[in-house]
């Protein structure tokens, strides 16, 4: 699947603020609001935060991908933030988190919304594109990295 | 002038009387060619497909075997000229030494397109590519060698009228035996759950490349055979010529098949109809094949590969499920009109060539790809299975025959021998085959660890029912995905899954899922499932919260008896 239809400069926070995995969250989320890309915070909150609860989305080697379904979006949003310190994401392999991505998707619409997670996945297997991602500091390096 | 008006007028009202006359005999003889054609198909279908199932339920041979003898039986010269239609004459007869009517054969010519088409959409390319150098090799050393030995049956054998290498006839008896009918030896491979050994794969990689250059060759020889039957000699500077055109338009025509394949389908699906998207499709199929006659090439190649360049989009399973119907119904005819063309008393005087003929067919693909199987990587045992796979041949032998007949290549004795060949062959295979896969492994000992890109994951749940209702969840969110998901038909509950370049398969092995997916595919596999289980998680908690199921039973069977 084409990343660049999902994935703009827009959609990119360098430097996430947040010190603790409901910051982040939030951080994200309002990263979305502030974009105009979402309007209901709340319900879209509750979706990742409801997923979140079931099971961690903190992966291993520093990626986490929070996402939730809601029908407050109608089609599917993504953010990539990059926090170098780490944040606690209660990761598989206990170790903090540096990579996000967190994407919402509508509950009730078909479309490859899982597949943009995979996507993105399967780029961040490869430890250089991990440590490239970590270093780069502006959201132009970041999506020419995704979206070469 | 009253005498010239007059004449004038019986002129014209004459000429009306003999357009009228004339157009009411014409409807009339549509009709009864049409009535006739309709009883005849009518025979045909019933005929061939109750020989079909006897075939299986009884010999436990392929259908297609009992379809080929059922049109022995009703052919026009057997049952077929002594059954009298009152005011008709006989069902079936012979028009102009051919055995079928061109209304009829026009109907066979069509189920063999779709045949072709379909076997190009089932044609893994994926595979074929993976396992093309031994595939490639094991294809054409049995491709090289069954017709070099079946062309030269021909020439040896006294007293055929046979004395040329290039003879036209001595080069179809060469192609007829190369085409492999894989679809039996897959049939088996895949119950005795062979399929993805390292035989199977060879022989499956093997057939493909089998079917590519059996219908090169194919093309090759009708152009060798068209310009010597037009009197004009061959010389290989000619043969040159007739092998680029054919292998070139091959070459071009399936490079841009796969190119623009997924140009064409996702415009085709701006229908959104599943039968208007699989209509055009098999509309294109139909076109090439046209195009393919046009360019001197025979349909059959361009109904192949449009299939072959459909079958790399994720309509093709779509197309083939679509299509079951009509292939059900129309490729038995085929068969069927094949097997009414043998005729008996042609073929007294061929039953010996035709018996070393078959025989010397089996030996042609047992050594022709054995022994390039046994060269690369597996021991004598997997060198045999693959060449017992490569045995039967079927669809392809029988429509090149019945090309070469109805161009007046080959005669009834020749056409005969070709369709004994092929229930020869295509008897043998499958007992052998089965008694070949007993006993440990085909590979060499050096070649024996294999690598492959494809992992299972495999998830244990307590029960069947669960692992059940987890698969059809999952389905359910892949569509949603908007994946294209096609259950197969196999004794496990198997699904294929595609979506452009993603394949993978899911299988119910019990109360196991099994999911086959390549390296690459494996974190969208993953991620998916364990959405799914996590939602299993939040039903379990919905049903704690529903009212008790012990009372919910007694609301409902309460008041029945009253």
């Amino acid at each position: 699947m084409n990343l660049k239809k999902i994935l703009t400069k827009e959609s990119i926070l360098p430097q996430l603020k947040a010190e603790n995995k409901a910051a982040a969250i939030e951080e994200l989320v309002d990263f979305l609001v502030h974009s105009g890309k979402i309007t209901n915070r709340d319900e879209s909150l509750k979706a990742v935060l409801g997923r979140e609860a079931k099971m961690s989305t903190g992966m291993q080697n520093g990626i986490a991908i929070p996402h939730g379904k809601t029908d407050a979006v109608n089609q599917l949003h993504a953010v990539i933030a990059i926090k170098r310190d780490g944040v606690d994401f209660n990761a598989m392999d206990g170790e903090p988190s540096t990579i996000f991505i967190l994407t919402l998707s509508p509950a009730n619409r078909a479309g490859p919304h899982i597949q943009f997670l995979a996507e993105i996945s399967k780029l961040l297997g490869s430890e250089t594109m991990r440590t490239k991602l970590v270093q780069a500091t502006t959201a132009d390096e970041i999506l020419k990295l995704l979206t070469p | 002038m009253t005498n010239l008006t007059n004449t004038v007028i019986q002129a014209a009202h004459h000429a009306t009387e003999t357009v009228a006359h004339s157009a009411e005999a014409s409807g009339q003889n549509i009709t009864h060619m049409m009535m006739l054609l309709v009883i005849q198909l009518a025979v045909i279908i019933i005929v061939a497909k109750v020989g079909g199932y006897l075939a299986q339920r009884f010999l436990k041979m392929p259908s297609v075997l009992g379809e080929l003898i059922s049109g022995m039986i009703i052919g026009p010269y057997a049952l077929g000229a002594k059954i009298i239609l009152p005011d008709f004459g006989p069902l079936f007869v012979e028009h102009a030494g051919f055995a079928a009517s061109a209304e009829l054969y026009g109907i066979a010519t069509l189920a063999s397109i779709i045949l072709l088409f379909l076997a190009g959409l089932e044609t893994d390319l994926a595979a074929f590519l993976r396992y093309s150098v031994v595939g490639s090799v094991v294809g054409l050393g049995g491709l090289l060698t069954a017709f070099i030995i079946g062309d030269l049956t021909a020439v040896l054998w006294p007293g055929n009228g046979i004395h040329d290498f290039m003879d036209p006839a001595a080069l179809f008896l060469g192609v007829i035996s190369v085409a492999t009918s894989v679809g039996i030896t897959a049939r088996i491979l895949a119950e005795k759950r062979k399929m993805a050994s390292p035989e199977g794969v060879t022989i499956l990689a093997g057939a493909v490349f089998d079917d590519v250059f059996g219908i090169v060759a194919l093309a090759i020889v009708m152009g060798m055979a068209k310009v010597s039957l037009g009197g004009g000699e061959v010389n290989w500077g000619e043969i040159g010529i007739i092998a680029a055109k054919a292998i070139g338009f091959f070459v071009v025509v399936t490079a841009l098949g796969l190119i623009y394949a997924r140009k064409i389908t996702s415009a085709i699906k701006q229908f959104k109809s599943k039968e208007i998207m699989v209509a055009i499709c098999f509309g294109l199929a139909m076109l090439l094949a046209g195009l393919a006659e046009m360019a001197g090439l025979a349909m059959i190649i361009g109904a192949y590969i449009m299939g072959l360049a459909l079958s790399r989009t994720d309509l093709a399973h779509e197309i083939e499920e679509n299509l079951e119907g009509v292939y059900n119904i129309l490729v038995p005819i085929f068969f069927c009109v094949m097997g009414m063309m043998v005729d008996f008393s042609a073929m007294k005087p061929v039953l010996a060539f035709g018996a070393v003929y078959s025989l010397l067919a089996v030996f042609a693909k047992v050594l022709g790809c054995g022994l390039p199987a046994w060269a690369m990587r597996f021991n004598a045992r997997g060198a045999l299975r693959i060449g017992l796979g490569m045995l039967p041949r079927g669809e392809v032998a029988l429509i090149v025959a019945g090309i070469g007949l109805a161009a007046g290549i080959i005669d009834q004795g020749i056409f005969g021998v070709a369709i004994m060949m092929t229930v020869i062959t295509t008897m043998l295979a499958p007992p052998l085959l089965v008694k070949s896969f007993e006993g440990g492994s085909g590979l060499r000992k050096e070649m024996a660890a294999g690598s492959d890109d494809i992992q299972s994951i495999e998830l244990n749940f307590p029960s069947r029912d669960i692992t059940e209702f987890l698969l059809n969840r999952f389905v359910r969110a892949l569509r949603n995905e908007e994946f294209y998901v096609n259950r197969l038909h196999t004794d496990q509950l198997t699904y294929q899954v595609r979506k452009d370049d993603i394949m993978f398969v899911l299988i119910e092995d019990g109360s196991t899922l099994i999911i086959n997916a390549a390296t690459e595919h494996q974190p969208l596999v993953r991620l998916m499932l364990t959405e799914e289980l996590l939602s299993l998680s939040d039903l379990l908690d919905a049903t704690q919260k529903m009212e008790d199921l012990q009372s919910m039973g007694s609301g409902l069977l309460a008041g029945m008896f009253c």
